[in-house]
């Protein structure tokens, strides 16, 4: 018994049958660029990680009493630590926050970094209970000269995060 | 009398060496030459495995694509390039997953936490669940041919993840920081020896790819060749009792 499959009769309909295959595929493909222009377009404030000190009480998302996260540089001589409470003023834009924050944060926390502070804004100060250090996309040598490392802490303080 | 086949030949042999002299370079490069960062410290050692971890990945499944589309296009619908094409695939996602843990452990120590739902870390976790959800079509049965053609379609829709994943950074407020390097707009911000450090690491972990990706494509070549034996005994075996 010959069990060869059998030659398609004609050019014609072989070149049919392969653009009937890229059909679905051109389809499906379609269907995800959409997808993701609907995604990079009109989600944008939901899939934002968070809202800048500027934005609190502004833009949609970043008001009322509802929990947020907010990004902003910790100001230069604001830190202050004193029974396990951390207290800075976050600042972004020329606006200003306060921060008041339940232990002691972690990771690289120091003051002219940009961090994100999880929490809501009570009687003007934002109380947080979670912060993240935001690390910039900067790599310095720690053992570069004393010259450029003190360029580099003037530059922190001024520097917008990413 | 039994043959034994191997997957090396002296090409991949001395691709193998370079490839773990490289790798050794990377080590001292990484852990002993370069220096700590001003805001990291040691910290930032981490890069140099994270980052060529995800070029690796990003390498693979664009291999993985292309192998796809060309296996799809071609008529002599050759399985070589399918075989590449899964081989890449195991391989990308081995990276990401070693991409994945060494950003966690880096943002343990410098955010503050292991893992956070943003766009970037969110989009790169979807992408390592959408590979292995391609190695499982691939494993889900059928002639070779049935295989090759559904996962060639996988893959040719799932690299589009790539683009999203990489300008996640870029197209929304992120924890993760954007590019360095990969920025074309962007001024590179890598002191000396850290840049070195880090380009090496590429060119060493995309040896390590090629080397591995020769290697597991021969073997996947042989496990095609076992899976056809055993088909053409279990058709001996069923004549045979047929003919009793």
């Amino acid at each position: 018994m010959d069990l060869t499959p059998r030659p398609i009769a004609d050019a014609e309909s072989r070149a049919q049958r392969q653009r009937r295959r890229w059909v679905p595929i051109v389809i499906v493909a379609l269907a995800l660029a959409a997808g993701g222009v609907v995604v990079t377009q009109f989600l944008t404030s939901a899939i934002d990680y968070y809202c800048n000190v500027d934005e609190v009480g502004v833009r949609d998302g970043c008001v009322g009493q509802r929990r947020i996260r907010v990004q902003g540089i910790v100001l230069e001589n604001s830190l202050q630590q004193a029974d396990g409470v951390t207290e800075f003023m976050m600042s972004f834009n020329n606006k200003t926050l306060q921060v008041r924050y339940q232990g002691d944060p972690g990771g690289v926390f120091q003051e002219c970094i940009p961090v994100v502070a999880h929490g809501r804004v009570v009687d003007g100060i934002f109380d947080s209970d979670r912060i993240e250090v935001k690390h910039t996309n900067q790599y310095v040598e720690k053992n570069k000269s004393r010259f450029d490392e003190a360029t580099k802490e003037t530059a922190a303080c001024s520097q917008s995060p990413e | 009398m039994t043959t034994t086949q191997t997957t090396a030949t002296p090409a991949t042999q001395k691709l193998g060496i370079a490839t773990t002299l490289a790798l050794i370079f990377l080590l001292f490069s990484g852990l002993i030459f370069s220096a700590e960062d001003v805001v990291q410290g040691s910290t930032v050692r981490i890069m140099y495995v994270h980052v060529p971890s995800i070029w690796v990945a990003y390498l693979a499944f664009a291999l993985t694509a292309i192998c796809s589309a060309v296996y799809l296009s071609n008529r002599s619908r050759s399985l070589i390039w399918d075989r590449f094409a899964g081989a890449a695939a195991e391989i990308g996602v081995l990276f990401v997953a070693v991409s994945l843990v060494t950003g966690s452990l880096w943002g343990r120590l410098t955010w503050g936490t292991f893992w956070v739902w943003d766009a970037r870390l969110t989009s790169t976790a979807f992408l390592f669940i959408t590979y292995v959800g391609y190695l499982a079509v691939r494993r889900l049965g059928g002639t070779f041919r049935q295989r090759a053609r559904r996962s060639a379609v996988m893959a040719l829709l799932a690299v589009l993840e790539i683009p999203l994943v990489h300008f996640s950074v870029n197209l929304w407020r992120t924890l993760h920081q954007k590019a360095s390097i990969a920025d074309p707009n962007a001024k590179v911000k890598l002191d000396g020896f850290m840049l070195f450090t880090l380009f090496w690491g590429l060119i060493s972990f995309t040896m390590l790819f090629v080397w591995l990706l020769i290697h597991r494509q021969r073997l996947m070549a042989l496990e095609d060749a076992v899976q056809d034996q055993g088909l053409d005994l279990a058709i001996q075996q069923r004549r045979t009792e047929a003919g009793r």
